[in-house]
């Protein structure tokens, strides 16, 4: 009896609190926002429903598809972007760079700048971009310009390199985990049974990296669709994206039922996207076993 | 950038006497409680003022509703400050206990939107006109007219302000004049020559710096502007811009101190306010932010005449002509809506 008081007591640590954690951070914040999410708009501020009018306002109000479906263009261009440049560059690491100093100073170049605040990271694409920026000086000095272009800042092309620049690390991380954890004997083993290095690298190299594909596309994506940093700093008058709109419903127009929904529209598509990747890393662990 | 700014400016003000009695938490615009005349103050009142930044008049609500019991006194436009009224923020001012009070503007203090029931809510304290401003070089006929933002041959070289006040500026260019009691048609007319004006604009300008790095960097050479504090900027740095007031007339803006409900630090709120409706705070904020002031005996006390015509302190017909901020009331979401819908598209 005496014993067990104190393994009690740690049973109760243990679990409690990380459960406390949840409660206090995950589902008490979740509650009071799905709670808002069904409030009306009352001048000066807004007063406690139960109605779905914030929702009908999202499906019917075309501003509000316009920006989910910019903000998602913007994000799977981002993550497509991040994926082409990383999964080479990963490959490369992994399989071919034969120096293990070379390895782990290309590897840390790119984590590295996510010790450099975002914001002054994102700040610097726009002295890179500007009219009198540092792109424009280098095109000017080679002649392939011959006045600045203003096309580089400002717009939805900026975003997704700014974004890219930003998120890659998310990217190249899980990727580069995946493709160390494959034996290099499955590779000699594919060569011995006649394959070439293509189809060893797409039967065997490629299925096996998929998780790290899925879990760095999971992240780059939800990453990119919950800014609203580059959108202000490098985006354009076309650059709206749905964190600003939801940013101005609970600031400037002072509507939180409205901006709440919005809130859980938006959880909404980023659990869903969390759960496919999720399936698929699952069927490939299956496939791989 | 202007959270690290903040941030930095906050500690700035934190680190001054350590003999403080009292402590005053402002929420309030950059430069409305700058070193240069605030530490003067807090030398001789013994009250440690600190500072917090905001970027719109939309922070001040969500600040306040999201907790409050941090900040002792705001200074929201007055077009929010009957919003602060009616959400309950803040409580009416001892106007006896405020010297100098007899000497503000007799248009200031007849705004309905620092009143309430018979009791002022706020004290004017800084006002001036939502200018329009141009890049000289870019310019061999000076612009006149709101129309020349909607001018094609300026495409890409367009910034507004990121605010509800385009709003205005559209109704204004379609002759919409009453800019405060817009019908809904009139709201939609404004928007469509927003929508129209969008492949024009380079970028919605949100803070008072990044308009300044716009104009610097060479991106846009026309927009509006809060009068006498962005082209201080530029020329500071040399940028030769000029402000310009459109034949269409343009807003005028008054921002005033208010009390937060319950302070605890009532007394060193008070001699707070005291400073800042004296010579010592009208001219501090006049010098900092180029801005004109509400207290017309302090203004010519502590101006240089050439300072006292330049921000108009002397020019009642020029303060007449500006058409001063009002609250929207239930309107407002009908103007913030359409602004949306147009930075949606």
């Amino acid at each position: 009896m005496i014993a067990r008081a104190p393994r009690n007591l740690s049973a109760l640590l243990v679990l409690g609190i990380p459960l406390l954690w949840i409660v206090v951070f995950m589902l008490l914040p979740y509650g009071i926002i799905v709670t808002y999410s069904f409030w009306l708009k009352s001048y000066p501020t807004f007063k406690p429903a139960f109605q779905f009018g914030n929702y009908l306002t999202l499906l019917t109000d075309v501003q509000y598809l316009q920006v989910l479906g910019r903000t998602l263009k913007i994000s799977i261009l981002v993550s497509i972007l991040s994926l082409g440049l990383a999964y080479p560059f990963a490959w490369w690491l992994v399989f071919r760079c034969r120096s293990q100093a070379l390895r782990t100073w290309a590897y840390m170049a790119v984590i590295a700048p996510l010790w450099v605040s975002y914001l002054l990271r994102a700040y610097i694409w726009k002295t890179i971009l500007g009219t009198e920026g540092i792109l424009n000086s280098f095109l000017m000095s080679t002649g392939l310009i011959s006045e600045p272009s203003s096309l580089f800042l400002y717009n939805q092309f900026a975003m997704v390199v700014t974004l890219t620049y930003i998120f890659i690390p998310f990217m190249v991380m899980p990727i580069y985990t995946a493709l160390e954890r494959i034996p290099l004997n499955l590779a000699e083993a594919s060569a011995d049974l006649g394959m070439g290095p293509v189809q060893t690298f797409l039967k065997v190299t490629l299925p096996l990296s998929t998780p790290g594909i899925a879990a760095g596309f999971t992240l780059t994506f939800c990453l990119s669709f919950g800014d609203f940093i580059a959108p202000f700093l490098v985006g354009g008058p076309d650059g709206n994206l749905i964190a600003s709109v939801i940013q101005t419903q609970f600031g400037a127009a002072l509507n939180w039922p409205l901006g709440s929904a919005l809130s859980i529209v938006m959880l909404i598509i980023v659990l869903a996207i969390v759960s496919l990747s999720d399936r698929l890393e699952a069927t490939a662990h299956t496939g791989a076993a | 950038m202007k959270k690290t700014l903040t941030a930095m400016l906050t500690l700035g003000l934190a680190a001054g006497p350590a003999l403080a009695e009292g402590t005053v938490n402002v929420l309030t615009w950059e430069g409305y409680a700058d070193p240069s005349f605030i530490t003067k103050f807090e030398e001789e009142s013994g009250c440690k003022v600190s500072a917090t930044y905001v970027g719109s008049n939309d922070d001040f609500a969500p600040k306040l509703l999201g907790g409050g019991g941090i900040y002792d006194l705001i200074t929201p436009s007055i077009d929010t400050t009957a919003l602060m009224i009616d959400l309950g923020l803040v409580e009416p001012l001892d106007t006896a206990a405020i010297t100098g009070w007899n000497d503000i503007y007799p248009k200031f203090l007849s705004q309905e939107g620092i009143q309430r029931d018979g009791a002022y809510y706020g004290m004017p304290y800084v006002w001036g006109a939502i200018a329009f401003m141009y890049l000289d070089s870019a310019f061999p006929t000076p612009p006149t007219s709101i129309a020349d933002l909607w001018n094609p041959e300026l495409k890409g070289k367009i910034s507004l302000w990121d605010d509800k006040s385009s709003i205005y500026v559209a109704a204004r260019k379609n002759g919409d004049m009453d800019i405060y009691n817009l019908t809904d048609e009139q709201i939609e007319k404004a928007k469509a020559a927003l929508v129209e004006q969008k492949p024009l604009v380079r970028k919605y300008w949100a803070t008072a710096g990044e308009l300044v790095d716009l104009y610097k960097a060479g991106e846009v050479v026309i927009s509006n502007t809060w009068a006498g504090y962005q082209s201080g900027l530029l020329k500071a740095e040399g940028v030769k811009v000029t402000e310009f007031i459109p034949k269409e007339g343009a807003e005028g803006w008054m921002d005033s101190w208010m009390v937060v409900k319950d302070t605890p630090n009532k007394e060193c709120a008070y001699k707070f306010l005291n400073m800042q409706l004296s010579e010592l705070g009208q001219c501090g904020v006049a010098n900092v932010n180029g801005y004109s002031v509400a207290n017309a005996a302090a203004a010519k006390a502590c101006m240089p005449a050439e300072q006292y015509a330049a921000l108009h302190q002397d020019d009642p017909n020029y303060l007449d002509s500006l058409q001063v901020w009002q609250a929207l009331g239930d309107r407002f979401e009908a103007y913030t809506n359409a602004w949306n819908a147009v930075k949606a598209q």
